[in-house]
């Protein structure tokens, strides 16, 4: 099995324009120099007293709680971990004031996974580092991966036992192919390691659209443009793509378009897009605002030759699958053409075998959470979910790997009737519509505040019907129907029974006794059907708890006014007192 | 200028989605079929016993109903259709010919059909998928989509003929009433246009809200009285603007541009007559409704067409239009919470400003302005920023 990816696309030589470089740094130093100058010390050394006093506090209470406790509450304490997990935050921080305490065992693998986590980042970085550090001067999103180990954290909260180690299984798979991209394109991008050569290799395509196609071109590396400097960001730090929707509102852009695009075109007019690449692969999917943005994309990039690849919307229609499947074709003949790179079957057969094989797995996943005893449940399985069906899509050998050992995990779990959270698993949940790019880790609260246990999301059921492997007209068909049903767009477009029947099909299938209802306010889509899921629900007796939120911008409506949303419900409606209730009430807006 | 001898009975028959030539021609036989998208070709609707009626919602007020359906946030022309659909207010339609092409407006025909707006035994909301970019294997799926979601089921619900006579005898009609709206659109060019742009505006709706064949006489009648008309010794206007971008069908609107004394010389939206009244050329040796639908393709500016080609074409024509009838700014608007038109003002304004060197008002705005105060006071404070710059330029200065 050849290595992957191809370890020549980190050695390709940089061409790294120094004097560039160089100003940018004289640029960087004076911003620091201004940032010293117009600090307010005495403030800041008030703060850090502040901090001091309200760590000395928190030891205090900490050991007097510890001091209280009786020989049971000690063994408890010591194999399941603390319990009170609302005091890990603190007002007007970014970060926790510190990790959370899981028993001895869980956090010995907690910080054996942490230690993992670091060393392939600085391994993977180590690969080419000097374009990655020049880029974390000239963009200032490269920052935010900096906590990176802080959303590992996050997502895994109050998790114990196999869950926790599937968790950390998943999440390191996404980094690794976080630091490796973000490596790719540091070293391409003209104002970072100027790659020509590596530039000439990559497609970039837009964030929203699959990766499949890039499986028949083993050759190039495929770059979703712009899930670093945007769409994963938002998951990572809440506060990231505030500058972006500002930008292009100020542009003239209403403030009521979806954030998705919005800020990606905010990042074209703020030049937070590195600039490189053969060509860019621009989409229609999955909404009509993404329709959009590749416009900005192509007036930023005028250089950059672009395909827009736009599948039609009612998908279940087959008399039109001739105009998809020749979309398709047009696709890899634009490429073929950019990039001088020829298509490969064998390539592609290969690749979609693998993503056959994890579509399997995936399937037993669900098999195993319909039942009363689920187990892989929570933030970094809805996030891995996401990413291997659209980003990696069979690409990468080595997340096979990474299926085998979750599914053993998750297999023994089950026959040992474990609880991912540890007596937190009062009620079962299914999510419908969009979840919050800013609260990623929602779930996890869910779970610890309440006891509500997320089986699924909406997001993650899509097409699962094995793909074409031999017949190529048949594979580019099946190809088709994947890329028309993928994240979002299998359910918003095409109908209403693809988002509004299919809620109460799935009702029947998982057994929630509540269902998570996102209201993306900006979400054209699923906003236009919100009297008809209501009136549908109490038809068939379905508890919908309404979260409205604005997807990448926490300030339309914070965490805590979604929190809010479920704590008003869960003690009016259900009668119901909190699991953890320093969960309740806790300030966490400016926290990453 | 004397008063347009039909324009109260046109004001009137604007009033109302059924108005007395759709109720004459339902009487007559003729089956009602309603749509609101240009993606939709008009044409095809007009075909043997049927005939079209682009939607509207005049003197709306409230939308609390469709506003608990379909949010707060979402295209208020989609909401205030259904609110008119759920107050019985298509009862009288036979069919409604939908696109999938945005997807508030999806959404509002499907709850025409969930909620059974219509209880006649026949009627039915087809679904069609259309492309988002011109090549040849769109325009043969989007032939297929006409035939299969359009024709067919006029066929199958209201027995309508849909040959290639048929079209073609459609066609042959609507291009006659073309040349008309045309001729009378093009006298906006004159320095003193015998033709407001409210007057204008009241045509072109009537020319889709009214069967074809029933308002074709009088529009007819009407182009030979405004050749004949006497303009006022001075042009009552102080600027000219095009207006361009997304759906408009609220008379209102125009009357509020032309109060603040701007003449509107060029309706480049939605509902208005570019496009929408552009002769279809036809081959007649060649299959028709392949003709037809790349017709209506190429000649749509509609911004969801996100190839690079049509978002040129969408500025080009925009400047095209300014400079052919001769405005001195251009207003570029759209529905509020309207995604395509919203990412494309932002952007097209700017171009249209920096690159083409038009003065350029950039609005979003309700389904119905009414007697937006807001609005008509950027009306008006654009109106005098024209008339400085004219100023300015006639001393020599910086335009």
């Amino acid at each position: 099995m050849s290595k992957y990816p191809n370890p020549k696309f980190f050695k390709m030589k940089d061409h790294m324009n120094f004097k560039l470089q160089g100003e940018n740094l004289k640029e960087v130093g004076k911003i620091i120099v201004d940032m010293v100058k117009e600090t307010d010390w005495p403030g800041v050394a008030a703060n850090i007293k502040k901090d001091f006093k309200a760590t000395k506090k928190r030891w205090k209470k900490e050991a007097d709680l510890a001091k209280n406790m009786d020989a049971s509450e000690w063994v408890d304490f010591l194999k399941n971990g603390e319990k009170q997990l609302g005091k890990l935050y603190q007002s007007g921080k970014m970060a926790t004031v510190r990790r959370e305490f899981r028993g001895v065992k869980d956090t010995a693998v907690d910080f054996y996974e942490w230690a993992r986590m670091w060393g392939m980042l600085l391994a993977t970085f180590s690969k080419d580092l000097v374009p990655a550090l020049n880029g974390a001067l000239h963009y200032r999103w490269m920052i935010s991966y900096f906590c990176c180990h802080s959303f590992m954290d996050k997502n895994t909260l109050g998790l114990r036992g196999k869950a926790l180690k599937m968790h950390h299984e998943l999440i390191y798979a996404i980094f690794r192919y976080v630091a490796e991209n973000l490596v790719f394109l540091m070293k391409a991008d003209v104002k970072g390691g100027n790659s020509e050569e590596l530039s000439k290799k990559v497609v970039l395509v837009d964030e929203m659209t699959m990766a499949q196609i890039m499986a028949g071109f083993p050759d190039l590396v495929g770059i979703p443009y712009q899930l670093m400097p945007v769409f994963l960001l938002s998951e990572i730090d809440q506060l990231a793509c505030m500058p972006y929707i500002d930008a292009v509102e100020s542009y003239g852009l209403p403030s009521d378009t979806c954030p998705v695009p919005t800020s990606e075109s905010g990042a074209c007019v703020i030049d937070a897009l590195p600039h490189m690449g053969a060509c860019f692969i621009s989409s229609s999917m999955p909404c009509d605002g993404s329709v959009m943005a590749s416009s900005y994309t192509s007036r930023r990039f005028k250089d950059l030759p672009t395909y827009h690849l736009a599948f039609p919307v009612r998908y279940e229609d087959e008399s039109i699958m001739e105009e998809a499947v020749e979309d398709i074709k047009g696709c890899i003949k634009f490429i073929e053409e950019q990039t001088g790179a020829k298509w490969n079957w064998d390539a592609y057969f290969t690749a979609m075998k693998r993503f056959n094989k994890e579509t399997q797995y995936e399937l037993q996943k669900w098999e195993v959470n319909q039942t009363p005893y689920p187990q892989l449940i929570g933030p970094c399985y809805e996030l891995f979910r996401k990413w291997n069906y659209e980003m990696d899509g069979g690409l990468d050998p080595r997340i096979m790997d990474t299926f085998e050992k979750v599914d053993k995990m998750m297999m023994e779990a089950y026959e040992n009737r474990e609880e991912p959270w540890r007596g937190k698993m009062r009620h079962r949940a299914i999510v419908w519509s969009v979840p919050a790019h800013y609260y990623a880790n929602f779930s996890n609260w869910l779970a610890n505040c309440w006891g509500i246990n997320v089986l699924v999301e909406m997001e993650s059921l899509n097409y699962t019907r094995p793909l074409e492997t031999e017949d190529k007209e048949e594979a580019l068909r099946d190809m088709a129907r994947l890329y028309e049903r993928m994240v979002m767009r299998r359910h918003t477009n095409g109908g209403y029974d693809h988002v509004l029947t299919e809620l109460w099909r799935q009702v029947e299938i998982w057994k929630p006794d509540i269902v998570i209802m996102y209201q993306h306010v900006s979400c054209k889509n699923m906003s236009t059907l919100n009297g008809l899921f209501d009136d549908q629900a109490r038809e068939h007796g379905v508890r919908l708890i309404w979260i409205e939120h604005d997807l990448m911008d926490p300030r339309t409506v914070s965490r805590k006014d979604m929190r809010s949303k479920v704590n008003e419900y869960m003690r009016t409606v259900m009668r119901e007192e909190p699991l953890d209730p320093s969960l309740v009430d806790f300030e966490d807006d400016a926290s990453w | 200028m004397k008063d347009l001898k039909y324009l109260i009975e046109f004001e009137n028959l604007l009033d109302n989605a059924d108005n007395d030539l759709v109720r004459q021609a339902q009487k007559d036989g003729q089956k009602a079929i309603g749509y609101t998208c240009y993606h939709m070709p008009e044409v095809l609707l007009n075909v043997d016993n049927c005939f079209s009626v682009r939607l509207r919602a005049p003197r709306s007020s409230s939308i609390d109903i469709s506003t608990y359906y379909m949010s707060n946030y979402t295209c208020e022309f989609a909401r205030t259709l259904l609110e008119r659909g759920i107050e019985g207010g298509y009862q009288f339609l036979d069919g409604i010919a939908g696109v999938d092409a945005c997807g508030a407006m999806n959404r509002c025909y499907e709850h025409m059909e969930i909620l059974k707006i219509n209880d006649k035994e026949n009627f039915f909301v087809t679904h069609a998928d259309i492309p988002y970019k011109i090549e040849d294997y769109t325009v043969r799926a989007m032939t297929k989509q006409m035939r299969l979601r359009v024709l067919d089921v006029l066929e199958e619900k209201c027995g309508a003929d849909t040959s290639d006579d048929a079209l073609l005898k459609a066609v042959e009609e609507h291009n006659k009433l073309c040349r008309v709206m045309t001729e009378i659109g093009d006298m906006r060019k004159k320095d003193n246009p015998p033709i407001t742009g409210y007057e204008f505006h009241v045509l072109s709706l009537v020319s889709y809200c009214c069967p074809t064949s029933l308002i074709l006489p009088k529009l007819e009648e009407t182009l030979e009285e405004i050749k004949n008309r006497k303009p006022d010794p001075k042009p009552w206007y102080r600027a000219r603007v095009a207006v361009v971008g997304s759906e408009v069908d609220d008379l209102d609107f125009t009357k509020l541009i032309e109060e603040a004394g701007a003449f509107v010389v060029a309706d480049r939206y939605c509902y208005g007559s570019k496009p929408g009244r552009e002769e279809i050329v036809i081959d007649k040796d060649k299959e028709i409704l392949p003709q037809i639908v790349r017709h209506y393709m190429k000649t749509s500016e509609c911004a969801r067409y996100m190839s690079e080609e049509k978002v040129q074409q969408r500025r080009k024509t925009a400047d095209y239009l300014a400079r052919e009838y001769k405005a001195d700014g251009i207003i570029y608007e759209q529905m509020k919470f309207c995604d395509f038109w919203a990412f494309e003002r932002a952007l097209a304004s700017h171009i249209l400003q920096q690159e083409y060197d038009w003065p350029v008002l950039s609005i979003d705005r309700p389904y119905n302005v009414r007697s937006s105060g807001q609005l008509r006071t950027r009306f008006q404070a654009f109106v005098e920023a024209l008339e400085i710059k004219r100023i300015r330029k006639g001393k020599g200065g910086a335009a």
